[in-house]
């Protein structure tokens, strides 16, 4: 599948937007829905993830033409395995706090498919500050995804927003939003109402024949 | 002179989905009546918030989605409701509204509306009330006392070693903690047998899912006897899995799933964390409801064992 | 002991007090149009032409095919016409037409004799001569259901006098006034094919109908009285079969497969005016209710017309908004007042417009209620599924070819879905292509 070439706001715009990895892909939903019981910990798991995605995108990227095509999933996976350790032993030393309470979900970062898709769909076929600004968006659009349906979890679910009470001091949290179901709900109803939305914004796209 | 023309049958029964459910709201009014004489005016105003909530809920989103309105069908009444009965008296008003808008919306018009949802909504509902706000669904009135507005909170006759001993005859008029609809087994009788009578519902899945929760009690060391009279079951097994929606619909598999609510009620009660079980076991069934339709066929005319070969 | 079987409905309303004590009375019309094709099987080719002058009684039309019958002149006179005329739901129909000239003018019957004593061999060409097919609805012509292959054995002869279905009340009187004939047929059946047993099957809400045939069967070789539970469709063959033998007739088979046939009693009273008086079969008693202002059980030469008929007694009370051939449950309409009735037709039934007012079709609430109506044990709500998707291999894998068109699911939908009207469709599509299939 040979892509066009396009321009670099376009190929960020179009991890962000277009092919936002949550809500338009549906991929990495097991953290989206695990960890974003509040905001502080959807931005955290956003973060890491993006600079894995940065980071493995241009190493890829970089050794596309050496690493031979039989054993690439492997490779990328090495590769991708030395930023999660990287981000890993960071947030230990720094960021104790995010570090507990994102878990287990940290080093899961290395199977997450939204970095094995771009590194296999994207940054081995591409130079490597396209590759760069591929995971950048992707990574964003991920961060953003994931604070949304943590604020409306914790907005809910705990009356906080990023740990402040906004909610006033009579409000009993709906506890139902921190758990596990409710992050499906909150996560099912946002795919929603983005489809929805898209659905609107697109109609007059698709009766000019385009497919999306 | 112009006459039709139509497909036969050209005669119809006289009940209408509405009819089925105004049935069960007739069904339903004993228990209500038995929660607001036990419970007084609190679990009226549950009821009327629940009831309420619901049907205004239905109305609007049918409206803003530019649907066909069916509440008419009264399907939203029997929903809030029941969703009502299942709460306890002392539960806030806010957090009826909640459970009984999410009940209409997320757990039966995201899903398609009447005869499309897979969940029972007032259980739903209840299960949501019960993640979400444990400490106000866990807390009941004992009306053992003089007046309500004396009682005090405490435990279900089901909650562990701390529970007092009640009579049979008492855990049968209802005089006990519990929510408004299921502690009065008087008046759920007397629902079941108009709703057997009107043959709004068929027998199998109350009277099965009773004598599976007897039997259950009994092969898992408790008193069988106290097991049924206690907490929800015999109301989950007459107005909640008798749900038409979400409750199999060939005769064999629902025997099946009437055998599953009762076992799994007591499986819960014995093991579980929870006191109660009868909402997670009649949920758990309705999602198995589509795999025992499938599985459990009825058995059709003339399909027996030769002239199989015929067919092929 | 009462017989049943599993499942099925109990309708509310039966609309036969209007008529069942009512004797049959004799109506001749003027003008007759006899359909050329009242039997299932290729449609018969006319002998006359416009101009002859017929005898009642005589052969108007030949048989065509192996399902093929003589069609009979059922008044004398002069044919008027031989057109084309739309019929019923199926496409247009040749049709005779015949001035009656009131002179009753028979042709020469060929009476057999009693039924105990005519040689067997002579008594299923005899039927087919009269041109008998089933009166009950189906009208599959008698001769062939009662021509065995070699392989084939008949053990038992059911005579299906339920009369399950609403309005109807012909088999009844039928039952009432003629019981010696219609034992005669069953006898002249049963010798033809060696059969040592002959039951009549009635449902027990008529019970002067079962005594009556308990006293004409008294003292007759081998023919018992059953007595059946009122529920609808107690006369559908595959129900009886059930009800009477408990044997199930096998998924795409017929009866005769295990050993039984199922004879109409109009069938069997019409075999015995075949044999015992050489008698075509021209007349025969049709019940005429609903909305009409008297309704009645009439004897009426095949072919009249429904017009004549309603006029006959007394038009309508209140405008018609929809007319039956047959009862509520299973009736097919009629496109209009022009049509005449046929061999099969046992009644005509006019609802008036509030009660043929089509109701809203609203969503399926899942409440199982045709499940546990359907007496073959589908489950319609699913067919329905796939049959407004027009899913056909889908509603094929589901049985639907099965479905015998009762009308039970629809009876009892509370959301009034229209169940066994889309099988209907579904399964004349499913026949057209396998139809299709073997052409090609």
């Amino acid at each position: 599948m040979i892509k066009e070439r396009k321009s670099l706001g376009k190929i960020f715009l179009n991890g962000v937007i277009t092919e936002n990895p949550t809500f338009r892909l549906v991929l990495g939903a097991c953290p989206t829905l695990a960890v974003t019981t509040s905001a502080v910990n959807g931005i955290g798991m956003g973060a890491a993830a993006t600079f894995v995605l940065v980071g493995s995108n241009v190493v890829v990227s970089m050794l596309r033409k050496f690493i031979p095509d039989n054993v690439r999933i492997p490779a990328f996976i090495v590769i991708i395995c030395t930023f999660v350790t990287m981000v890993q032993l960071f947030m230990q030393a720094y960021l104790p706090s995010l570090y507990e309470s994102l878990g287990i979900f940290i080093p899961l970062i290395v199977v997450n498919c939204i970095i094995l898709a771009r590194a296999e769909a994207f940054a081995s076929k591409n130079p490597v500050l396209a590759s760069a600004v591929d995971g950048l968006g992707m990574g964003v659009g991920f961060t953003l995804a994931l604070t949304l349906i943590g604020m409306i979890r914790e907005l809910i679910g705990s009356g906080t927003l990023f740990g402040l009470n906004v909610m006033g001091a009579g409000y009993e949290p709906m506890l139902l939003f921190v758990l596990a179901s409710g992050g499906f709900l909150t996560f099912g109803i946002l795919l929603g109402v983005i489809n929805a939305i898209t659905a609107y914004f697109q109609r007059d796209k698709h009766s000019e024949g385009g497919r999306a | 002179m112009s006459i039709r023309l139509s497909s036969a049958p050209h005669i119809r029964t006289g009940a209408s989905t509405q009819s089925l459910m105004l049935n069960v709201v007739i069904a339903l009014m004993p228990c209500v009546a038995a929660g607001v004489y036990l419970f007084e005016m609190n679990a009226l105003a549950v009821l009327c918030m629940s009831t309420g909530t619901a049907v205004l809920m239905e109305y609007l989103w049918q409206k803003l989605m530019k649907i066909p309105v069916r509440v008419g069908d009264c399907s939203a009444l029997v929903t809030g409701i029941i969703l009502g009965l299942t709460l306890p008296p002392t539960l806030p008003w806010w957090a009826t509204m909640v459970a009984s808008a999410f009940a209409i919306i997320i757990v039966k018009q995201l899903f398609g509306g009447i005869g499309d949802n897979f969940l029972n909504p007032a259980l739903t509902a209840r299960a949501v009330l019960l993640a979400s706000w444990p400490a106000h669904m866990t807390t009941f009135v004992d009306i053992s006392r003089e007046h309500v507005a004396d009682a005090v909170s405490m435990a279900t006759p089901l909650s562990g070693e701390n529970a007092v001993e009640y009579t049979w005859m008492q855990l049968f008029q209802g005089a006990i903690p519990g929510s408004i609809g299921e502690t009065c087994k008087a008046a759920i009788l007397v629902g079941l047998a108009y709703l057997l009578i009107t043959k709004t519902i068929s027998w199998r899945i109350p009277v099965i899912t009773m004598l599976s929760a007897f039997v259950s009690a009994f092969i898992l060391g408790m008193d069988p006897v106290e097991s049924v009279l206690t907490g929800g079951i015999l109301f989950g097994a007459v107005f909640m899995a008798t749900d038409y929606t979400t409750s199999p619909m060939n005769a064999s598999a629902q025997y099946a799933y009437s055998v599953g609510i009762g076992f799994l009620t007591m499986l819960i009660r014995r093991f579980g964390a929870y006191p109660e079980g009868v909402t997670y076991a009649i949920l758990l069934m309705n999602i198995l409801t589509p795999l025992l339709d499938k599985y459990l066929p009825n058995k059709i005319y003339g399909h027996g064992k030769k002239k199989e070969a015929n067919q092929a | 002991m009462k017989f049943t079987f599993k499942r099925g409905v109990h309708l509310s309303y039966g609309g036969k007090s209007a008529t069942s004590v009512l004797p049959v009375r004799e109506y001749v019309t003027d003008y007759v149009k006899i359909p050329m094709s009242m039997h299932i099987g290729a449609p018969s080719e006319p002998c006359v032409k416009k101009g002859d002058l017929v005898k009642i009684g005589q052969v108007i039309a030949t048989p065509v095919g192996p399902l093929g019958l003589p069609v009979h002149a059922s008044v004398s006179g002069e044919v008027t016409a031989v057109e084309k005329i739309p019929y019923l739901m199926k496409d247009p129909v040749t049709v005779v037409s015949i001035k009656n000239d009131f002179k009753e003018e028979w042709v020469d019957l060929n009476p057999l004799g009693s039924v105990e004593s005519v040689d067997p061999s002579m008594i299923i060409p005899a039927i087919r001569d009269a041109g008998i097919c089933g009166m009950g609805g189906a009208s599959f012509p008698t001769h062939v259901k009662l021509s065995l292959k070699p392989n084939q054995k008949c053990d038992v002869i059911i005579v299906n006098g339920a009369e399950c279905e609403t309005h109807l009340t012909a088999d009844h009187r039928l039952m009432l006034e003629y019981p010696r004939r219609i034992v005669d047929g069953l006898r002249a059946a049963m010798r033809a094919l060696n059969v040592e047993n002959g039951v009549i099957a009635i449902e027990d809400n008529k019970p002067d109908a079962i005594e009556a045939m308990k006293r004409a069967a008294s003292g007759r070789d081998g023919v018992s009285v059953c007595e059946l539970r009122t529920k609808y469709p107690q006369g559908g063959e595959k129900q009886l079969i059930e009800a009477v033998t408990k044997k199930q007739v096998p998924s795409g088979g017929l009866p005769i497969d295990i050993g039984v046939i199922v004879l109409n009693v109009g069938t069997c009273a019409a075999i015995a005016d075949a044999i015992i008086d050489g008698m075509p079969l021209i007349k025969r008693i049709t019940t005429i209710t609903g909305c009409v202002r008297h309704p009645a059980n009439l004897m009426l030469p095949v072919g009249t017309i429904v017009e004549d008929i309603i006029g006959f007694l007394g038009g309508f009370p209140e405008e018609p908004g929809k007319i039956t051939f047959g009862g509520a449950m299973t009736g097919l309409c009629i496109p209009n007042m022009q049509i005449p009735m046929m061999k099969s037709t046992n009644g005509i039934v006019v609802f008036n417009e509030r009660e043929a007012m089509s109701m809203e079709e609203g969503p399926c609430i899942r409440c199982a209620k045709c499940v546990h109506a359907c007496p073959i044990g589908l489950n319609p709500y699913r067919i329905k599924v796939e049959a407004d998707a027009d899913r056909l291999d889908a509603a094929k894998k589901l049985n639907v070819m099965d479905c015998m068109l009762c009308g039970c699911c629809s009876y009892v939908c509370p959301s009034r879905r229209w169940l066994s009207a889309s099988f209907k469709i579904v399964k004349e599509k499913l026949i057209r292509q396998a139809k299709g299939g073997q052409k090609a």
